[in-house]
């Protein structure tokens, strides 16, 4: 006699390639970060290992992240998903508390959390990710009525957006509207909606040609980085000196030579460049399959997804790593205009990984309910 | 939990269209990747070396000149230069300080510079031995020294116009300048691989070694150079003229053996010297040949069988052309009167050349001084040579065609002049001049050599004999007699010409005394050109100043150059015994015109009025080319018979100022040898008899 299955009846061994993949990316960014950092780490702060020992511990923490979001049933999100936006919401408001946020560089992106730095913009990455999958999969929902569907999310996403893009951070504030995009546009967003949508982006480039060609100009020097070579143009050219002379093979690990103070942080956003230079386009183009291989599973996962909120949710934290490893190696091979954003897993940072490793947890999770 | 089975479809469509889609974009990036890994990696990799290597040049050295016997003219020597490399200092102030004193340098300059944003900076470049030593001592991090060359010229301003002289980095004058891309080699470099601060960083350091210049062997013989210069040195001193100038060349040849003019600078030093010495002026600058450009129209007109040297000629001492009276120097004395051509010939009577010119026509007269090389580039290896100016065909009237028959109105260069002359001496044919026999690598390879080369053939080998045979007859018994030199057959002509001023009027009491001569006649070795521009003292005559300085050179050189002297027949001896002439009473002209076929040289003492007294006297039998010192009255006051002026005595000998002093009764102070150098008091002071005049003696150069 049959009875009926029970929630755990249905739970499965989870999709075991996306954890390797990740974790065979992270353990690549732990090799390169410190292969491209400990020379500078060295000089100037005395410490050969500085960027590889955060890292590792960054990617330990994000490792416990993933194995608690992959047994965290992934539905479970959806109650609580009104704790997550406010929190969102308060985390990068903080910024602008004095003492709490922080400001390097010019830009205001942490607030310190105890001895921690916190990027709250990646944060907001997956809540947004959650909060919209949730929203659009209710039963209720009507993808032809826009102002009921996708404007509520849209809504939520434009206020984070605004919000980023004042710290400044482009490129998560891209991210993270791209990722929503996708979400929708998955979810069934009709196309006439989809076509009025982009014709309200048109405007938005007007304005900028107008007012501001000096970032018009920075925006478009990918396609010819050398006619200013100095300003606009200086981290393509240094970038492409990395890739060009990595060649098929590279010029072996930790023999960078744009590293040593040509190409700027090269562990951080330009960190595929110095794979390309150091492991050649083998090197980069084995980056690039796993990649592919976590979008495969991903995807994957998304489709096999037992209701419309793991689709989405799935589809969601796929897209995620997609849309920032796309826009990172599409700068690093001036390909597309400069937009600070990090390469998933690789390249060095705290939240940004925690957080990364977290959405593949959810993952996984949605992965062990795959019809 | 929540199911839309609905849309499921739907949804699962565009899931697999973002999934494709983004397949398509990361082809799309490995697409991207592998062109600029592979199809941009060449250009890439090129400019990403060029940031990556910085590198310090390793200077060439410089190539040698050596004269046509490989002796040394000018040579390089290694000297050091100091070099920071900025990411290396330690302490910017602290080595600025150290620094300052031994390169004798602004503390605040050498901050400046060691503290540049460059992989290498040069503090102080080719600095001496001692200063190199001290800097060593200091042993400065980031401080090191590059080995450079400095030019050197061993003999000072010897051919100092000629070879010219190097600046910091490259040749600024002369050879120098003219062959640089040959002397100077390429420079080399130490690449080495730097961080984006320039730092030298673990990596494969490559020297690209120099190439070092090549070496220059002269025509010129540095012993015949020596002794022009010591010729024009001497000249310089007894006529005090705003400059003179000589050429010798191989006549056969077209190779210059050795070419001066004074004053001139030393190289070693060129900056304390005005740039006017710099340039080599025989071959860069034009002036109004005269007579000796009559060799011109004589050899025109023998060659167009319009002389004959037997024909009457009247010289009524000036004639008119075009409504212009021309006049012939003889016309204070009423002309030349009835004489042969050959007499005219011999007398430079400037009507019978005039008259040679109007036989040829202006047509034919212009082809000939085109033909010889005039207006025109002589072609030498020289910078700046210049061109000179002659009358264009449309330009020609009966006055221009007049004038240029005797060598007025129109401009050459020296060297144009010499060539023209060689190319009587050779039988006939122009040469190009040239100053390079050979450029050799370091290693003694032969990169180039030059060899005798024939512009064309101007006059037939009988014409030039002919010309030849006249020009002979100038020395044995014309106005080159005082060049002559006993047991020798020489050809010569000489030249007083005026000069132009401003505006192109002629000066008066201004002139270019100049003399063209070669020798042994029956086969030519050394052709010989002297002139003596805006001479202050001494006799206004090529005969007088011109031909003895040609004397002088053209025996030592002869000697020097082994070629024996020619039996001569018994009576051609005879007239190498002269008589002096009674001179008192004449003035300076009168008696140079007198003097100017007679063989003797007038010594000028006093500045000018007429002759009061003469050493020795008339009627003595002298051997030729003896000087006779003549006393003019300017010499003794008016006022007081017992007073004298004292005169100039530079650069007489020994022998001639004891025989002037005591004569004009004052005593001699006598200190070294060799010509005068100093007198004290100076000349124009008025003494008593017996007073005592301290007079230094030393050689002309130096």
């Amino acid at each position: 006699m049959k009875r009926a299955p029970t929630e755990s009846d249905l739970r499965k061994q989870p999709d075991f390639t996306i954890f390797f993949t990740v974790l065979i990316l992270a353990g690549f960014g732990l090799v390169m970060v410190f292969s491209a950092s400990f020379i500078t780490s060295l000089e100037s702060r005395g410490d050969a290992y500085f960027f590889l020992r955060r890292q590792a511990f960054w990617v330990i923490l994000g490792l416990m992240g993933m194995i608690a979001t992959a047994n965290f049933s992934y539905w479970k999100w959806r109650k609580v998903v009104s704790i997550l936006l406010l929190f969102n919401f308060l985390l990068l408001l903080a910024i602008y508390i004095p003492g709490v946020g922080l400001e390097i560089n010019e830009a205001r992106r942490w607030i310190a959390l105890g001895g921690f730095t916190l990027q709250p913009a990646e944060f907001s990455k997956i809540v947004m990710i959650i909060f919209t999958a949730a929203f659009l999969s209710k039963k209720n929902i009507k993808m032809e009525n826009f102002w009921n569907s996708s404007f509520i999310p849209l809504a939520f996403m434009g206020a984070t957006f605004l919000l980023i893009l004042d710290q400044p951070d482009l490129g998560t504030g891209l991210a993270i509207a791209a990722v929503v995009g996708i979400i929708i546009f998955a979810a069934g967003l009709p196309f006439k909606q989809l076509s009025y949508l982009a014709l309200t982006g048109i405007p938005f480039f007007i304005y900028l040609a107008l007012n501001e060609p000096y970032r018009m100009r920075r925006i478009f020097s990918f396609l010819d980085p050398w006619a200013d070579p100095l300003d606009t143009g200086y981290q393509i050219i240094q970038s492409l000196y990395a890739l060009g002379p990595g060649g098929l093979f590279g010029v072996g690990l930790g023999r960078s030579r744009q590293k040593l103070y040509y190409l700027p942080e090269p562990q951080n956003d330009f960190i595929f460049a110095i794979i390309g230079e150091e492991l050649g386009f083998l090197g980069a183009l084995t980056i690039m399959l796993l990649f592919f291989i976590l979008f495969w599973r991903g995807f994957k996962t998304s489709l096999m997804a037992p209701d419309a909120f793991g689709s989405l949710l799935a589809a969601g934290v796929t897209a995620m790593i997609m849309v920032q490893a796309l826009m990172n190696i599409g700068v690093v091979t001036g390909a597309i205009p400069v937009t600070g954003i990090t390469l998933p897993f690789i390249s060095a940072g705290g939240s940004s990984i925690f957080f990364a490793m977290c959405a593949m947890g959810i993952l996984m999770n949605v992965s062990r309910y795959s019809r | 939990m929540a199911r839309d089975t609905g849309s499921n479809l739907q949804m699962r469509r565009r899931l697999l269209f973002i999934f494709f889609l983004s397949a398509v974009l990361m082809s799309a990036l490995v697409f991207r990747l592998g062109y600029v890994q592979f199809v941009m990696a060449e250009e890439l990799q090129l400019k990403a070396w060029e940031q990556w290597n910085r590198s310090i040049p390793t200077r060439s050295s410089r190539g040698n000149i050596y004269d046509r016997n490989e002796h040394l003219l000018a040579g390089s020597a290694t000297v050091e230069t100091v070099v920071a490399v900025p990411p290396q200092v330690d302490d910017p102030r602290q080595t600025a300080r150290s620094l300052a004193p031994v390169l004798d340098m602004s503390e605040e300059r050498i901050y400046e510079l060691i503290t540049q944003d460059r992989a290498a900076v040069y503090v102080k470049r080719k600095i001496e031995e001692e200063a190199a030593k001290e800097v060593r001592l200091l042993n400065l991090p980031g401080i090191t020294f590059t080995h450079e060359t400095k030019r050197f010229y061993p003999n000072g301003s010897l051919l100092s116009q000629l070879i010219g002289f190097v600046g910091m980095d490259q040749g600024w004058a002369g050879l120098e300048i003219y062959y640089e891309e040959m002397l100077k080699g390429r420079d080399g470099n130490i690449v080495f691989p730097t961080d984006n601060k320039g730092r030298e960083v673990p990596g494969v350091r490559r020297y690209i070694p120099p190439k070092e210049g090549m070496d220059l062997y002269l025509t010129i013989d540095e012993t015949i150079q020596f002794i022009v210069e010591r010729e024009l040195a001497k000249a310089m001193m007894e006529f005090n003229p705003e400059r003179v100038s000589a050429i010798a060349v191989n006549p056969k040849t077209g190779e210059i053996l050795a070419i001066a003019s004074k004053p001139d600078f030393d190289p070693n030093n060129y900056n304390n010297y005005d740039k006017e010495y710099w340039r080599l002026f025989p071959v860069t600058d034009t002036f109004e040949p005269g007579s000796t450009f009559k060799l011109i129209t004589l050899s025109a007109a023998i060659e167009e069988n319009l002389y004959n040297e037997n024909d009457h000629f009247y010289c009524s001492g000036a004639a008119t052309v075009a409504g212009h009276t021309i006049r012939c120097w003889t016309s204070d004395r009423g002309g030349h009167g009835s004489i042969s051509y050959l007499e005219a010939v011999l007398g430079s009577c400037n009507p019978a050349f005039m008259n040679l010119g109007d036989r040829l026509g202006a047509e034919r007269m212009f082809e000939y001084v085109r033909a010889f090389g005039f207006g025109s580039r002589a072609g030498v290896d020289y910078p700046g040579e210049g061109t000179g100016l002659i009358f264009r065909p449309e330009q020609v009237g009966p006055l221009e065609l007049a004038t240029t028959s005797f060598g007025q109105g129109i401009s050459v260069t020296p060297l144009q002049q010499v060539m023209a002359v060689a190319a009587i001496a050779n039988g006939g044919y122009l040469l190009r001049p040239y100053l390079i026999r050979e450029i050799k690598e370091v290693d003694g390879e032969v990169v180039e050599q030059r060899f005798p080369e024939v512009i064309r053939q101007v006059i037939s080998k009988d014409t030039a004999a002919r010309v030849t045979a006249i020009m002979e007859e100038v020395v044995i018994q014309g106005s080159g007699i005082n060049a002559a030199i006993e047991g020798y057959r020489i050809a010569g002509k000489t030249g007083t010409a005026q000069k132009v001023g401003p505006g192109g009027v002629y000066l008066s009491g201004d002139y270019i005394l100049s003399f063209v001569g070669f020798a042994p006649v029956e086969d030519p070795q050394l052709l010989l050109y002297i002139a003596v521009d805006g001479a202050k003292r001494g006799p206004q005559w090529g005969s007088q100043i011109s031909a003895p300085i040609s004397h002088a050179i053209m025996k030592d050189v002869l000697s020097y150059l082994e070629i024996p002297p020619t039996e001569l027949a018994e009576d051609q001896k005879e007239i190498l015994q002269v008589e002096v002439p009674d001179l008192k009473g004449l003035t300076v002209d009168e008696a140079g015109a007198l003097l100017d076929t007679g063989g003797l040289l007038l010594k000028l003492v006093g500045q000018k009025g007429i002759i009061m007294d003469q050493t020795p006297k008339s009627g003595a039998e002298v051997p030729l080319q003896t000087s006779i010192i003549v006393y003019l009255d300017d010499l003794w006051s008016d006022e007081d018979p017992g007073l004298v002026y004292l005169p100039e005595l530079k650069g007489m000998g020994v022998k001639e100022v004891g025989e002037i002093l005591s004569h004009l009764g004052l005593r001699m102070e006598p200190e070294g040898s060799g010509i005068v150098i100093t007198q004290e008091p100076s000349a124009g002071t008025r003494l008593r008899e017996n007073s005592v005049v301290k007079v230094r003696f030393s050689s002309p150069l130096h």
